[in-house]
């Protein structure tokens, strides 16, 4: 270790594979959503109908990383206020401290790291409530998505039994009320919320990276080994 | 405040589009017995017109077989058991002592037009035709002063027991002026408030009387909604699509004969037996959807080989109707049929919401930002470009800025 550096733990293992496993499901949904939306490429028009199965498959892997997006979501809301290693609701709360803290990191990006207020050693109120932001654009589109999901479960079935449709229709059938009423407002909500998560992305990327030039702390190495490098003066 | 808790406790209460398609033997056992006791009490009234339903057949060249055919297939398009098809039958036949009052409003008068299908009628349309059309603003002889007249006669004979068949929107702008009609320049509105006031049962027959449709497309000049948002207090039916299907008018006035009661409904209060299911589950081309294989352009090698019309801007997927089912016109052909895109005609707003003729992501709808036409693939690139744009100014300046702290150490 570089001498005068302290290390400091900032992800668990849990939280590293969580993270791997929403930037994947990430790119495969939005590969074989944008698929559905607007089938952007073409099968081979001699192979006979029963040989492909295209957007069969597209549906088929959008609708099971919905479902690992699902499991994982749960797991996230569950360690936002129990995890045993730091539980980022706290971070959340609109108290004087959290505040004062948003305000010196959105500062320190703003004044491009001329002014460095704050502790930038644990995780930042900034951050936090970024990161939730993108956590509930994940729960809309889940929502949203199963709404449209569920249209094809007409019947009331489904291979699992009928609570699965029945429970889709009564956890999500109000966001058709708030899109603006008819199913093709939930698919258009559905559909622009992907370009927000999108922007969300870049600038996610962008500003893990910049902090990592800027600070000289390499907090990008914090989503693959787990934890950063603060200098030992920094006050901790 | 009490307003937003019944709001929000409407929102999670309302009904889904879940259907039962078997309920039960206990309760067809007793729908069936009910059923018998109602057509005998309907058999003892004289009919309202003299048409006679067999007569009727003979004379267009159908034979009983043929209409007993047709009884089992309507048996099962009102999702009831084989047991109820004499009932069925016995109901056309009854058809005769239903006295309706058809309003026509702010419409093209399309619905009409699919009720009499003056060419070639088939059993649906004769059914339609011996139904006891009291009063109907389009087809009816009388006129002026006569019509109302006879409007005001057929509502005070059939009092609390006549249907009221409403085709077209309501237009409410103007308090109502946009629409007027007989002698006194009556409004629409107060037409269709005194009609229904008396009626058993208020059935919205096509796209604009359900939801607006057409009328009260963007941007709504006359203010047009559809008979839900106008009569609140009385059983009312839905049957939208443009037109509405002949089959599914004939579904309804069935159901209600044999029964007595409005069938099953949905959320948007339309015929679950008609509207539980999208028309791309009983597509005829729903292979291809799940195969990749579309229609590119109108008359490519897809088009020729009746490929997926999605990428037309089909919106089957998003559109629950039975016209997959039973298509239009005794079941000679239906949109898809024909090679062309569903336009959600039967779905809320649908002339500015599905109507356009591409796929969704291609759509010229309004941005989230008003105003300026965007399709929301132009719109979220252009909000990543913005994103992008906004990053780049940032690293450029923070690129500098760095430097400058550099130089800015070295002279302390």
């Amino acid at each position: 270790m570089k001498q005068g550096y302290t290390q400091v733990k900032r992800m668990t293992p849990a939280m590293r594979i969580i993270h791997w496993v929403n930037a994947f499901c990430m790119i495969g949904a939005v590969v074989t959503g944008l698929y559905i939306g607007h089938p952007y490429y073409q099968t081979f028009i001699a192979d006979g109908a029963v040989d492909k199965y295209v957007m069969a498959w597209n549906r088929y892997g959008h609708f099971i990383i919905a479902i690992i997006f699902d499991v994982t979501s749960v797991l996230i809301a569950y360690l936002y206020f129990f995890s045993r290693f730091e539980k980022p609701y706290k971070k959340l709360i609109p108290n004087g401290k959290n505040i004062t803290e948003f305000k010196a990191v959105l500062v320190n990006l703003l004044t491009l790291n001329r002014r460095k207020e704050f502790d930038s050693s644990h995780a930042d109120s900034f951050n936090t409530v970024y990161f939730t932001i993108f956590h509930l654009l994940l729960v809309w589109m889940l929502l949203t998505g199963l709404q449209l999901y569920v249209h094809g479960l007409e019947s009331g079935l489904s291979s699992i039994g009928s609570w699965w449709p029945w429970m889709l229709h009564l956890s999500t059938d109000w966001t058709l009320a708030v899109t603006g009423g008819t199913k093709m407002d939930v698919r258009i909500a559905h559909h622009t919320s992907m370009w927000l998560i999108l922007c969300w992305v870049v600038f996610h990327i962008y500003y893990q990276v910049w902090r990592t030039i800027f600070w000289k702390e390499a907090d990008i190495a914090i989503v693959i080994g787990g934890s950063k490098f603060v200098k030992d003066n920094t006050g901790n | 405040m009490s307003d937003r808790v019944e709001a929000v406790k409407k929102l999670f209460t309302s009904k889904s589009s879940r259907i039962e398609t078997n309920k039960g033997d206990t309760y067809y056992q007793e729908l069936f017995v009910k059923c018998e006791a109602r057509l005998n009490e309907l058999r003892a009234n004289t009919p309202a017109n003299r048409l006679d339903f067999s007569d009727l057949l003979e004379e267009n060249g159908i034979d009983r077989r043929e209409f007993m055919k047709w009884a089992s297939a309507t048996t099962a398009m009102l999702m009831l058991p084989p047991m109820f098809t004499p009932l069925v039958a016995d109901a056309a036949v009854m058809m005769n002592r239903a006295p309706v009052i058809w309003l026509e409003l702010q419409d093209c008068a399309g619905n009409s037009e699919a009720l009499l299908r003056a060419d070639g009628p088939k059993i649906d349309e004769i059914v339609l035709d011996i139904i006891s059309l009291e009063y109907h603003e389009t087809l009816q002889a009388a006129s002026g002063h006569q019509a109302e007249k006879q409007l005001e006669e057929a509502m005070e004979h059939f009092k609390g027991k006549y249907l009221l068949f409403v085709e077209g929107a309501i237009p409410m702008g103007m308090s109502g002026q946009y629409g007027t009609i007989g002698a006194s320049g009556e409004t629409f509105h107060d037409h269709l408030v005194r009609c229904a006031a008396n009626a058993a049962a208020v059935v919205a027959v096509g796209s604009c009387a359900t939801f607006g449709g057409v009328p009260a497309a963007s941007p709504n000049p006359t203010g047009a909604v559809g008979v839900m948002d106008v009569i609140k207090n009385k059983p009312l039916i839905n049957i939208p699509a443009c037109p509405a299907n002949p089959a599914n008018m004939v579904g309804v006035i069935l159901h209600y004969l044999l029964t007595g009661q409005v069938p099953e409904l949905d959320s948007l209060l339309r015929p679950k037996f008609a509207f539980g299911y999208r028309i791309h589950d009983n597509c005829e081309r729903r292979a291809h959807f799940d195969a990749g294989e579309y229609v590119e352009e109108w008359g490519d090698a897809g088009a020729q080989n009746n490929f997926c019309l999605y990428k037309m801007g089909c919106k089957g997927p998003m559109t629950f109707n039975n016209c997959s089912i039973v298509r239009y016109n005794e079941a000679v052909n239906w949109p898809i049929g024909v090679g062309r895109g569903c336009i959600g005609c039967s779905e809320p707003d649908f002339w500015d919401k599905y109507a356009y003729e591409r796929p969704m992501a291609d759509a010229k709808i309004k941005a989230p930002t008003g105003g300026v036409e965007k399709t929301v693939d132009e719109f979220g690139l252009g909000m990543l470009t913005a994103a992008g744009i906004g990053i780049a100014i940032h690293a450029a300046a923070s690129a500098v800025a760095g430097k400058r702290e550099k130089s800015g150490e070295s002279h302390e």
